[in-house]
């Protein structure tokens, strides 16, 4: 199974260019090399204490290619307790067209998702299920013609096969999140980002999680003004509440060991890549507005360094996907509310490190 | 550099350590001291170590007359510094040998070991020995594995409305923390630290400078930190071209970070947040730089930090605006610390400011009084006072007594702790950047050669010469310090400098500057006693201990 997913084709009406495609999402053909379009995906399993991360993403076609081809990557890491972390390089296979609840219609909420390393493991064989409605678009724009665009969706249901190394685990019952990324941007001019996600445990199969958080700091290089944030509440599958800016706050205190990251995929260790600062160890998202509160409380157990190399720098873009138990605890609507869980974080940054 | 034998490497490390690790090197001279170590390697290179004042000194080359001789092959330098690679488990009998009366060798032995913990812990002493172990691969043990990590334990709290935002939930609401920061979790002593307070967002990966034992390190990282403040402080907007980007121009020139390090390092060191201090550390250095531009322009200096002086470029008139400007934002910025700190610490703060600028000024009077007047001093406490009123305060005694008070210590008798012995210390480290004016590389030092001569500033040297010097050569000293900047030429400095070395004037000072610089340790050790032993304060005693061991 090539990851050679579909290609668009350009929309008949991109008449002014310096406006950009339409649409937060548009369906049409990436054309700079840093134009960037993805499908992120990211599941914690009920039990058994596993965790997968997978990204898909196109890429605009090459500086250097005559012929403008897209290009495509595809990773899939997986946390299982007893092996840590392994990942595929950026060539994991994928059954296209790849599983997006974005594309699905409100009858059409199941379907199915596989990606796998070239050598099967790690993988994943699985049947997704959306239980939420997604939020709106958020956007970051930070130089005059660079963007981040970005969709959550929170309570999507996977059941399935998961394949490491040394196991295979089958019907595995996994909640986790899904997400659209579209936008044009240098890994150094981003900067960084802080983001997770913390889904409640829900009792009944296929029913959304009763609470589902998804929290996001963007922090482009420059300028400041671009730096956001943001935090949102669902309720029920339902989007509660959206905190944003000057309505949160977000520290962290303690650092990760180094010897609890791993980096991926396996041939960044023979590329001489840079050690990053290490990763915060806890990290606490507070969020208010009016009397609602939400306060969530987050250790970092174990990291995946994703390196990622740069089109426009020396440095590699790092993203480390952390896991850990999170707390979320809350008052929305005058009601009191509270979760143990199991979270995915993202610490990304240092291509601006040249 | 290459690292092209192991005698070489030695000599590099010891470089390293000395301004990395300057409290190390200063313990393990005095363990060494006055043993001379004649060093053997097994790729046939030799060195000499020996021990002076608080120095370090690695001479390549066979020893004369050694006390101890020491033979290394690879194996055993392993032992002494590399991380990587495990010490291998058994020496071969012929890996070490070490010749010479017992206490001699015993010594040592300490010696190596206090360097040997210190290079451990520090990357550019790693990616040195990496180099070289690249090149000598033979006989390299295994790569260690990865440790296991098995620190578990979290303490389950309540998680009802607090009140406190993150920051303070983290760094000091939550009690289960704070106790497992000192039992169980070692990993939590570092304070908390905002990444987003609703307005500016820090980056994850800024890791708190404190918590690197590389002196250099720590510097650059306080060094960088406050120059984002700095350039997030001064406006992007117009006039832009004659004012705003002039005031980015002299914050922006290569510097130590020494006042950052200082400011941020004694707030932590008495319990503060780092990010606490940044905008008291931002504030010297905007005065700082408001000061150098006006001190140019007063001594006619042209070069600063290695490219022209402000005046050189830009005329006096747009120079002694900028350096208005920046004292004005200074202010400014001290001001700002009020929704942070509070009411009672920003007051310290101005109250600490002015003092600190009322110094400056008297000082600079004094020895443009002097200059004015072609008076060279007699006494080196004249320098003292002044050096210390026109330097001593803000590069080191300033710096810390504000950020003590960031962190909340306002109590003028615990204040005071710190004035004798950063006194010293500022005066011992004048009076070796006077000498590195002298003999150091332009390069190096960034002001032009011999710009103190030519300016006439009155250093030690100066003051040393004149007392020592004959009556006719003090005669022609007076007549060369009497012309005007613009009259003097390279020769005439270059006469004062011969003279300064026939009568042993730069000797003077250095053996000046180690007396004083011991003085000044002492007194840190004495007078901060009160200061709880944490990471913060290892890094004060490591700047405490950098000016005796700086290379001159």
């Amino acid at each position: 199974m090539p990851a050679a997913l579909h290609d668009r084709t350009p929309a008949l009406d991109e008449a002014d260019p310096s406006l950009g495609p339409r649409g937060p999402f548009p369906d049409i053909a990436l054309r700079r090399e840093i134009e960037r379009r993805w499908l992120h995906y990211a599941f914690l399993s009920d039990e058994r204490d596993l965790g997968l991360v997978s990204n898909i993403a196109w890429l605009g076609p090459a500086a250097n290619d005559p012929l403008r081809r897209t290009r495509n990557t595809a990773i899939v890491l997986m946390y299982d307790r007893h092996e840590g972390w392994s990942a595929s390089q950026f060539n994991a296979l994928v059954r296209a067209p790849a599983w997006s609840a974005f594309r699905l219609s409100a009858s059409a909420r199941v379907s199915r998702f596989e990606i796998a390393s070239s050598a099967q493991a790690p993988g994943v064989d699985l049947t997704l299920r959306r239980s939420s409605h997604p939020c709106t678009s958020q956007c970051v724009a930070f130089t005059p013609d660079q963007h981040f665009r970005w969709q959550s969706e929170t309570g999507i249901h996977a059941t399935g096969m998961w394949r490491t190394k040394a196991r295979t685990y089958r019907r595995v019952r996994a909640i986790g999140y899904h997400e659209r990324v579209r936008g044009c941007w240098g890994w150094p001019e981003l900067g960084g980002w802080v983001f997770g996600f913390a889904n409640a445990p829900t009792g009944k199969d296929g029913a959304p999680p009763p609470y589902a958080l998804v929290f996001t700091l963007v922090y482009p290089q420059a300028p400041a003004e671009a730096a956001t944030a943001s935090v949102m509440l669902w309720q029920d599958g339902r989007l509660r509440r959206h905190f944003t800016r000057r309505n949160i706050d977000v520290a962290v205190r303690g650092l990760l060991e180094h010897d609890r990251v791993r980096h991926v995929p396996a041939l960044s260790q023979h590329l001489g890549v840079f050690a990053m600062a290490p990763i915060p160890r806890l990290l606490v998202i507070d969020a208010r507005q009016g009397r609602d509160r939400v306060l969530l409380e987050f250790e970092c157990r174990a990291a995946a360094r994703i390196v990622i190399p740069s089109e426009s720098g020396l440095s590699p873009f790092s993203v480390h996907e952390v896991i850990g138990p999170c707390h979320v605890s809350g008052l929305v609507n005058g009601k009191t509310f509270g979760f143990e869980t199991r979270g995915i974080v993202e610490f990304a940054g240092g291509a601006h490190a040249d | 550099m290459p690292t092209e034998s192991a005698a070489r490497l030695l000599e590099q490390t010891i470089g390293e350590l000395s301004v990395r690790a300057p409290a190390i090197v200063a313990a393990a001279a005095g363990q060494l001291a006055p043993i001379a170590l004649g060093l053997h390697f097994g790729d046939g290179s030799h060195a000499v170590l020996a021990a002076r004042a608080s120095r370090l000194l690695v001479t390549l080359g066979r020893a004369r007359g050694a006390d101890v001789e020491v033979y290394f092959d690879d194996r055993s330098m392993n032992l002494l510094f590399d991380r990587e690679h495990r010490p291998v488990r058994e020496l071969l009998e012929a890996s070490l040998d070490v010749r010479g009366a017992r206490a001699d060798v015993l010594a040592t032995w300490r010696c190596f070991r206090l360097l040997a913990q210190r290079a451990w812990g520090l990357r550019m002493v790693q990616t040195l020995w990496r180099e070289y172990r690249a090149k000598s691969t033979e006989r390299w043990g295994e790569p260690p594995r990865a440790p296991g990590g098995t620190r578990r334990g979290r303490v389950r709290h309540a998680l009802a409305d607090s009140g406190w935002n993150a920051l303070d939930y983290l760094d000091r609401r939550d009690p289960a923390y704070r106790d497992q920061a000192h039992e169980q979790a070692p990993w939590l002593r570092a304070a908390a630290r905002s990444l987003w307070d609703g307005r500016t967002a820090r980056a994850w990966s800024d890791a708190p400078a404190l918590l690197d034992n590389d002196l250099m390190e720590t510097m650059k990282a306080c060094r960088a930190r406050v120059l984002r403040e700095i350039a997030a402080i001064i406006p992007r907007r117009e006039p832009r071209a004659q004012l705003y980007a002039l005031m980015r121009d002299y914050p922006s020139r290569e510097g130590k970070g020494l006042r950052a390090t200082l400011t941020i390092a004694t707030c932590a060191s008495h319990g503060g947040r780092a990010d606490d201090a940044i905008r008291a550390a931002a504030a010297v250095e905007l005065f700082h730089n408001g000061f150098l531009i006006h001190d140019d322009i007063s001594d006619e200096s042209t070069h600063r930090r290695g490219k022209a002086t402000m005046h050189m470029a830009q005329g006096i008139g747009l120079a002694v605006n900028t350096g208005d400007a920046l004292n004005l934002f200074a202010v400014d910025t001290v001001l700002s610390n009020l929704p942070k700190l509070g009411l009672a610490r920003t007051l310290a703060l101005i109250h600490e400011i002015i003092h600190m600028c009322r110094e400056t000024v008297e000082g600079q009077a004094i020895e443009l009084g002097w200059i004015r007047a072609n008076h060279v001093p007699v006494r080196d406490r004249d320098y003292f006072q002044m050096s210390t009123k026109k330097t001593g305060w803000y590069t080191c005694i300033s710096p810390c007594r504000l950020g003590a008070v960031c962190a909340g210590e306002t109590d003028p008798a615990r204040l005071d702790r710190f004035n004798e012995a950063f006194r010293l210390i500022g005066i011992a480290f004048q009076i070796q950047d006077d000498v590195l004016n002298l003999v150091g590389e332009q390069a190096l030092y960034g002001k032009e050669s011999l710009g103190d001569l030519l300016e006439g500033k009155r250093t030690v040297m100066m003051i040393h010469l004149f007392r020592s010097a004959d009556a006719r050569t003090r005669a022609r000293m007076a007549e060369i310090n009497g012309l005007p900047r613009a009259r003097k030429r390279a020769a005439d400095a270059k006469e004062m400098l011969r003279a300064m070395e026939r009568f042993g004037a730069i000797d003077y000072a250095v053996a000046l500057a180690d007396r004083l610089a011991h003085r000044g340790v002492r007194r840190f050790e004495r007078d901060l006693a009160h200061l709880p032993e944490n990471e913060a304060k290892a890094v004060l005693r490591q700047v405490a201990h950098y000016v005796t061991t700086r290379p001159l």
